[in-house]
């Protein structure tokens, strides 16, 4: 399936194994929490680089110890009304600082994608009849938002009072 | 009031006009209606039994004179002449076509108004205390919190796709005017020990076919940490709450699931983490957003008025209007007036164009060119000099808005029922007409006195039933519709949820239950008693008692 960021198709090298097949040398594979728990000495000795697919109600902390080492995260939308992914997201980047990309699958629709930016999220891969002019619409359809969240854009108040005399801490996140 | 600035009316305009390519595809079939429902939903758009329904958001039920102006407007442009305010301060549309849908946003944005999060799974408007800034027991105006709240729960990137709808109220007295313990979270102000203002946070309350009061969390909530509060108790939502079954999904589900103390927990761990991020809630935003809810220019307070005794001494309706109808200010000279949208025998909640102008003429000749929605279904003018409230009553009485009723057996609260919504398992609107029939003489409403009477159409409970005093629930039992009636329901700080007092009644019968139920409480009350507490001193029996005999 296609893989797109905000900006497009992109190239994807990324091969989704299921349990009962063996790693590939020197392949980019994604794999379950499971096996990356059970078997991630081999893993990432013998793939050229390790992914993992989570669910919503994944462990974020249970995948802790393995952030550094990893090249991707795909969180996988149950419905497009799961709303868990979006938590998922900022926890992975402001809590747990996992800095490689973070990938969007299942059935969301293009105009969730602009909040899935903002929650971390930078690759989407998406069905063959994904509208990416649609997607592309959706991010560029608002230009200002109230919250701080992951992508650590500049808020309605971080604009209101930028020019206030006094110093603030609030950014010390990034 | 709250006035936008460029980037509020920006994020208006921006949702107009993405709102507007949604719609355009979903005409075309790019969205399929599951697809677009959510979406929909986020702006207010119902799909209902005869039409589309648009509910706009009232932001904690602020209107302008300008916008009460657009709202009839927009009744006459896209409606049917009328529209209809509801129990969570908003105003709703039932005769509404998709195609128009943009250009009617187009139209409430010109006013700073939209439909944004009116409805589907994500926080929705904020509702506060009707008499916000000017109630006499006010520590501070819950409005200042409730716009902090509006703009940050306004398209969150985080909580936008949550497993149920979730609403907050405010409110910033301890007699609570919002039902905060009948929300989702409830926020209180409250003043700590050294005289420093805080919240308190309730979480976990709500209606449906679940009745809960919401559990206190936090007693006491430095302000600069709400946010990050917030954000922490919907993060344990978002990801804990239940989405395999709708009528699970609610926090008030999740919170009884793990118990309020484990709740708490699980909150407080998440804050301990999200508050090292730094500070969310910005002094001198609190600051900005303060300026616009300081008090009007009022007159000088003069000496009692002459006239206005006068005119009571003369005019008795005028007198009972007073008593009941207008409510202490803050300001000596002041008063808040309540505007009965409960006409005897008509709709609660209902305004035609011609009424929305005329409140909005005495609004801006009597009350600084400000109305208030109240979660009761009634408007409200809360500035109004005493000198002026004769004149005022005159007006009122020929827009018809002046029946002397409010928080008396007649002022109901009824959800629309069968009559226009997809949800419902029977008629809410003819049963509220009826009992205001039968009690049509205010002389006998007044003797009753305060007395709530809440009706659902079903079991969703959109008509607070389990929070009326006498609460009304019609449900279908084989193509019947039946009336089952809770007792004891109150949504002030006393808050509690109503009991099923037996077998339900039909729709001929449950007028005479009604009068029969007033009728003992007039027989067990000790002078002075109002329903509610003479309920709580002798209990369901002897209600029960006369309501079955002979059954």
């Amino acid at each position: 399936m296609p893989v797109v960021d905000r900006n497009g198709s992109i190239e994807d090298s990324w091969t989704v194994l299921a349990d009962c097949v063996p790693a590939v040398k020197g392949a980019s594979i994604v794999v379950s929490v499971d096996r990356l728990k059970s078997e991630h000495n081999s893993l990432f000795a013998e793939a050229s680089a390790v992914g993992v697919e989570v669910v919503g109600d994944v462990d974020v902390d249970g995948l802790k110890p393995f952030l550094p080492r990893l090249g991707l995260v795909v969180v996988r939308f149950d419905t497009m009304k799961d709303g868990r992914p979006f938590s998922v997201g900022r926890l992975l980047r402001e809590r747990y600082a996992y800095e490689k990309d973070l990938r969007a699958t299942g059935p969301f629709i293009p105009d969730q994608a602009l909040f899935l930016l903002r929650c971390g999220f930078t690759s989407f891969d998406v069905d063959d009849g994904f509208s990416i002019e649609a997607l592309k619409r959706s991010i560029a359809a608002y230009s200002v938002w109230y919250q701080r969240a992951s992508d650590r854009a500049a808020t309605v108040l971080d604009l209101r009072h930028k020019n206030d005399a006094t110093p603030t801490n609030r950014n010390n996140v990034s | 009031m709250y006035a936008y600035d460029n980037f509020d009316q920006t994020i208006v305009r921006e949702r107009t006009a993405e709102f507007r390519d949604q719609v355009k595809r979903r005409l075309t079939g790019e969205l399929t209606e599951e697809q677009f429902l959510p979406l929909r939903l986020m702006n207010g758009l119902y799909l209902q039994l005869h039409a589309y329904m648009l509910r706009i958001a009232v932001p904690y039920g602020t209107l302008s004179v300008r916008q009460m102006r657009k709202l009839a407007e927009i009744a006459r442009k896209y409606d049917r002449g009328y529209g209809h305010f509801t129990t969570r301060q908003n105003i709703q549309f039932n005769w509404i076509k998709l195609e128009q849908v943009p250009d009617l946003l187009e139209d409430l944005a010109t006013v700073e108004m939209h439909g944004i999060q009116t409805s589907g799974n994500c926080i929705r408007n904020v509702t506060a205390d009707h008499f916000a800034g000017v109630a006499r027991d006010e520590i501070e105006d819950p409005r200042i919190v409730s716009e902090i709240i509006r703009q940050w729960s306004t398209f969150h990137p985080e909580f936008s796709f949550l497993p149920r709808k979730f609403k907050i109220a405010v409110t910033g007295a301890p007699n609570d005017r919002a039902a905060v313990q009948w929300h989702d979270i409830g926020i209180q102000v409250v003043s700590g020990d050294d005289g420093e203002r805080g919240y308190r946070i309730y979480v976990g309350g709500g209606m449906g076919r679940t009745p809960v009061i919401g559990s206190l969390i936090r007693p006491f909530l430095a302000k600069d940490q709400l946010l990050f509060y917030l954000e922490s108790i919907m993060r344990v939502y978002n990801r804990y709450g239940r989405r395999d079954n709708i009528y699970k999904a609610r926090i008030k589900i999740l919170v009884r699931g793990l118990g309020p103390e484990e709740f708490t927990r699980q909150v407080e761990e998440e804050w301990a983490e999200i508050r090292k991020t730094g500070i969310d809630l910005l002094p001198e935003e609190e600051a900005r957003i303060r300026k616009f809810f300081t008090p009007p220019a009022y007159a000088t307070p003069s000496e009692p008025v002459a006239s206005y005794d006068e005119a009571k001494e003369k005019n008795p309706q005028f007198a009972r209007w007073v008593e009941v109808n207008v409510h202490p200010h803050k300001m000596p000279g002041y008063a808040a007036v309540t505007l009965s949208l409960k006409p005897i025998g008509g709709i609660p909640g209902d305004a035609s164009a011609e009424q929305m102008e005329g409140v909005a003429d005495l609004a801006e000749q009597y009350s600084f060119g400000e109305v208030r929605v109240t979660h009761i279904q009634n408007l409200i003018l809360a500035d109004v000099r005493q000198a002026d409230l004769f004149a005022l009553w005159q007006r009122l009485t020929e827009i018809g808005f002046a029946t002397a009723n409010v928080g008396l057996v007649s002022d109901i609260i009824a959800c629309p029922g069968l009559d226009y919504c997809s949800l419902a398992t029977a008629r809410s609107i003819p049963i509220s007409q009826r009992i205001s029939e039968r009690f049509d003489d205010l002389d006998r409403q007044y003797d009753v006195g305060p007395l709530q009477i809440k009706i659902s159409g079903c079991i969703n409970a959109c008509g607070h039933h389990h929070a009326g005093h006498i609460g009304i629930l019609g449900v279908d039992r084989n193509g019947q519709e039946l009336y089952q009636i809770t007792l004891g329901g109150a949504a002030d700080e006393t808050a509690s949820v109503g009991q099923l007092i037996g077998p339900g009644f039909t729709a001929d019968d449950v007028v005479d239950i009604i009068e029969t139920i007033v009728g003992t409480y007039l027989e067990v009350r000790k002078p002075g008693e109002v329903f509610i507490d003479a309920y709580r001193r002798v209990g369901v029996a002897p209600f029960k008692e006369k309501v079955y005999a002979g059954r």
